[in-house]
């Protein structure tokens, strides 16, 4: 009797682990239905080598990276203002 | 040539370069016109937090129970905004986070208010997450009010460099390269991104024109 019952505790234990990483992908697929990481390699794919390089040198970018929130002059937030087709229209 | 995809890309790229390896999170989303209707604040913030979770080893407690309760009621519903948001507050806050969201102004102007003010409740809570951000300028107000205090703007505008690398890039891929000769490259490569330089410096005035 308590053989078979430490048995089952043991089986449901053994289920219980099994199903949180077994719905692993159900879980995150419940977070969200987006999939932002095919355009991401579309994007990646189509773009030009070095370009736009420069920003990742300026201090803007630099402190913003480096920021960890300590102190009242970090900016958490980077924005870069432009046309989503800027340049485009320079050159076709 | 230059978009704000580009630079978001780029980006992106540069922050997983540098945290592989350490213990750093990138989460990002890229906005379009075209798919509006999917990309509501909830499913936005939901696929930043799948991205953070994808990278950990277990689960969040926190998430299962989320996702356990939610799967009981009405044949399983979708998680709330305010629950994204603690579960966005819950990880950031153990792992450093960049979040990068490109063309944030293709987003419904409802829907930017909505996710600026659960960026900036994110941020209160884990001060060292950092945000990445890209728009037309004319959102940079919205954003500044919604974010006080916590903002730094650059403008994306081509360089003498980055029209270089589009034009050798271009030139690179000409299918009838006979045509081209080596005095002909260079002359492309030097007259166009001088004019274009020009044409920036320019324009602005002759706008101002009446």
């Amino acid at each position: 009797m308590s053989q078979s019952f430490s048995n089952n505790i043991n089986s449901l234990n053994t289920f219980n682990t099994f199903n949180a990483a077994d719905h692993r992908p159900n879980i995150l697929a419940w977070l969200s239905p987006l999939e932002p990481r095919l355009r991401h390699q579309d994007i990646q794919e189509s773009r030009v080598e070095d370009i736009g390089e420069w920003l990742l040198q300026t201090e803007e970018f630099r402190s913003w990276c480096a920021g960890s929130g300590g102190d009242e002059s970090d900016s958490a937030v980077l924005f870069c203002r432009g046309d989503p087709g800027a340049g485009k229209t320079y050159i076709r | 040539m230059l978009t704000s995809c580009d630079i978001s890309s780029l980006v992106i790229d540069s922050l997983c370069d540098q945290a592989g390896g350490q213990d750093v999170a990138v989460a990002c989303f890229y906005f379009d016109f075209a798919a509006q209707k999917e990309q509501s604040p909830t499913s936005v913030l939901g696929v930043l937090l799948k991205q953070v979770v994808g990278g950990l080893d277990e689960v969040p407690g926190e998430i299962v129970r989320a996702y356990e309760n939610q799967k009981k009621v009405i044949g399983g519903r979708g998680p709330r905004l305010s629950d994204i948001v603690g579960m966005l507050q819950t990880t950031t806050s153990k792992k450093r986070t960049f979040i990068c969201i490109d063309a944030l102004d293709e987003c419904v102007a409802g829907h930017q208010a909505k996710l600026l003010g659960s960026l900036s409740q994110i941020l209160q809570k884990s001060p060292g997450t950092r945000i990445f951000v890209t728009g037309r300028p004319h959102i940079e107000a919205e954003i500044s009010k919604r974010l006080t205090g916590r903002v730094t703007s650059v403008s994306i505008t081509p360089r003498r460099d980055d029209i270089i690398s589009y034009l050798r890039a271009r030139l690179d891929e000409d299918i009838t390269p006979d045509a081209m000769d080596s005095s002909l490259e260079a002359d492309i490569l030097k007259k166009i991104p001088d004019d274009i330089s020009e044409m920036c410096v320019w324009l602005p005035i002759l706008g101002r024109i009446p």
